[in-house]
């Protein structure tokens, strides 16, 4: 990691050079509540000063809702190929917790087999993160997400007449190098961005009790009672997994033109909430009830992955917390697990 | 070759399906056909090697794809057959085809599968209800080609009724060999029947392998196995020698879709058999 300082005044100059040579993709304000991140093609468009995003910003781009995976041809032989999309783009903006969110989908389509549409796509997107305003749902910290250790290639801080630049990788360099001006952070500069961080930290107000969630979990497990009370009030719609950063269930379908000569395979988010996710040819479902569904969706948040990477496949964000019509609150779930467990 | 070599090797993604053709379509019951399957392309039909317990994915062009376990014997090289039981979208698609019809494959599939390996020099014993005798055909038959590396085999079948029963032809074989024993059941007997009435468990308690020399695997619909397991567990069969084939939703086959998922595990990529032992750490498994 290299630490430098851009001035505020070149800021920017920078982000424009950034917009006119590359596919930039960057936050804007969509209504009074929502940001969208987009393609930005000036930079009075950018907005980086947003809270909530419709789609997490680096899964709206790696993992998109559909996305198409094989085209073939059908005919006297089969032609088949793969279809892999990538381009080389800039995300400018994401924060920190998202950053994480990003790191566990690269862990994760790389892991026992490569998936090849998510990486080729990982491997040519240029990432500067900067921190957002966290919304009240939002426990990041408790994960240790609020803090991104790598994933970018630059990250932002912004202090007062100036950027704390933290710099990842070559091609970040590189970048900055090219253009802009940027000098060596000094003491001054740590200090200033260590009292920032802790004034950033102050600013989320919700916080869990996970230490103890890896064994407390198994312990209440099979407390039917205590899990249809959480479950009580959902729908099963599946908007938590849409919002989330980290979710990566699909289906996969055929699809074939009418001339019934061109045909395709593509993937589409799928949600471990709805009814059907169990659901195999024959009729049987191996997951009937919501409340399964429900802790099942929390076993994967926050334990098969300790297990599988050493981390949590939730990192906090709140998303899902704001989404839930039902108020179903994954917070005051791992709290109420702990709870329930000490007593 | 795995499956992961050859992605590699060709440059293709995971989901990509080679091709082949239906060759040979056998008729079992009403509901269940058995489709041979050879691929197009001479190198991949060479160099695809799969394990007993193993499965497919299989796409129906235009339509969609599913896993089927394979029921052929591994040492046949030149083709690998799927036991399908009509009863989904791709399924029924399959039954209405016709031999020579191209479908595409991917795989085979799966970090578990029956160990045939270590069982050489054992007792194994079989124990399979209604379509779960599929993915265990492949085994029996590798177990028989190499028959004199094992010690006592048993096969323990139950169906629902006599026209149920799968693969008749080679299982009047079996009894003709005599060198592996047969207990077959049906819960709803013919006037005509003269084996075993009621569920397969029933059978279990009369077996008489040692417990410390025995492999056990067990393939049958979700709800026969606690039974199963609870009659192996009185006979103090070790849990990690009791082989299971688990089935769950299956979109992608490659540990990336998650709908597989029992645990902690995936049943593609760690299963689909697992010991009895990796299931008691399992919630939700049984
Ligand atoms: S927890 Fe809430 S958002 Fe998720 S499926 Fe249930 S009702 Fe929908
Ligand atoms: S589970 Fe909820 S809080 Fe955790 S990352 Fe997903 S949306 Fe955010
Ligand atoms: S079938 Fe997709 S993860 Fe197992």
């Amino acid at each position: 990691m290299l630490y430098k300082v851009l001035d505020k005044g070149v800021y920017r100059d920078f982000v424009k050079a950034l917009i006119s040579e590359y596919e930039f993709i960057g936050p804007k304000k969509k209504d009074k509540s929502e940001h969208d991140f987009v393609l930005i093609k000036d930079i009075s468009e950018l907005d980086t000063n947003y809270m909530r995003t419709t789609i997490p910003p680096a899964k709206k781009i790696l993992f998109p809702p559909n996305e198409q995976l094989v085209a073939y041809e059908l005919g006297e032989n089969i032609n088949v190929r793969s279809v892999v999309e990538s381009s080389k783009k800039i995300l400018f903006g994401i924060n920190a917790w998202d950053i994480n969110g990003m790191n566990f989908l690269d862990e994760f389509f790389t892991t026992d087999f490569i998936d090849e549409n998510y990486i080729s796509k990982r491997k040519k997107l240029i990432v500067i993160g900067m921190d957002s305003e966290p919304t009240e749902t939002n426990f990041s910290p408790s994960i240790g997400a609020e803090y991104a250790k790598d994933g970018f290639d630059i990250y932002l801080t912004e202090l007062k007449n100036r950027y704390f630049v933290r710099i990842a990788t070559p091609k970040g360099n590189e970048i900055l190098e090219k253009y802009t001006k940027v000098n060596d952070a000094i003491a001054e500069d740590f200090k200033e961005y260590n009292k920032y961080m802790d004034n950033y930290r102050m600013k989320f107000k919700m916080s869990v009790d996970i230490k103890s969630f890896y064994d407390d979990f198994e312990s209440i497990y099979d407390n039917g009672d205590f899990w249809k009370k959480i479950a009580k009030d959902c729908y099963s719609c599946g908007s938590c997994n849409l919002v989330c950063p980290t979710c990566f269930c699909f289906n996969v379908k055929d699809d074939i033109e009418l001339n019934l000569k061109n045909g395709k395979k593509i993937r589409e988010w799928d949600s471990c909430m709805i009814p059907e996710y169990g659901l195999v040819a024959g009729g049987h479902n191996f997951r009937p009830d919501k409340e399964n569904r429900l802790k099942k969706r929390y076993r994967c948040k926050l334990k098969t992955f300790i297990d599988k990477f050493g981390k949590y496949a939730c990192v906090g964000c709140g998303r899902c917390i704001e989404a839930c019509l039902a108020k179903i609150n994954i917070a005051e779930d791992i709290n109420l697990v702990k709870k329930e467990v000490s007593i | 070759m795995g499956f992961e070599e050859k992605v590699k090797k060709n440059k293709n993604t995971i989901y990509v399906p080679d091709i082949a053709r239906i060759t040979r379509i056998e008729y079992l019951s009403p509901t269940e056909k058995v489709f041979k399957i050879v691929f197009d392309d001479e190198e991949i039909k060479n160099k695809f090697e799969f394990k007993p317990g193993q499965f497919v994915e299989l796409t129906v062009f235009g339509l969609g794809e599913a896993p089927f376990s394979i029921v052929s014997n591994p040492t046949n090289k030149d083709f690998f057959k799927l036991c399908i039981r009509n009863v989904g979208n791709i399924s029924s698609a399959l039954h209405r085809m016709v031999e020579g019809t191209k479908i595409g494959i991917r795989g085979p599939f799966g970090n578990g599968y029956f160990p045939c390996q270590k069982m050489k020099n054992h007792n194994v014993l079989l124990i399979a209800g209604g379509l779960g005798i599929a993915p265990l055909m492949s085994l029996i038959r590798y177990i028989l080609h190499y028959r004199e590396d094992y010690k006592e085999i048993m096969v323990v079948y139950g169906a629902v009724n006599p026209g149920s029963i799968l693969f008749k032809n080679e299982i009047q074989y079996w009894s003709n060999r005599g060198d592996i024993s047969l207990c077959l059941s049906v819960d709803n007997p013919d006037n005509k029947w003269t084996g075993e009435i009621g569920v397969c468990t029933k059978l279990i308690p009369r077996v008489d392998f040692p417990s410390n020399d025995t492999y056990i695997t067990v393939c049958g619909p979700p709800i026969m196995y606690r039974y199963v397991i609870d009659e192996l567990e009185k006979k103090k069969f070790k849990p990690e020698n009791i082989y299971l084939s688990l089935e769950r939703r299956m979109e992608c086959g490659v540990g990336k879709c998650n709908h597989c998922h029992i645990g902690d595990k995936l049943v593609c990529v760690d299963g689909p058999v697992f010991n009895l032992w990796e299931i008691r750490n399992l919630k939700e498994a049984l």
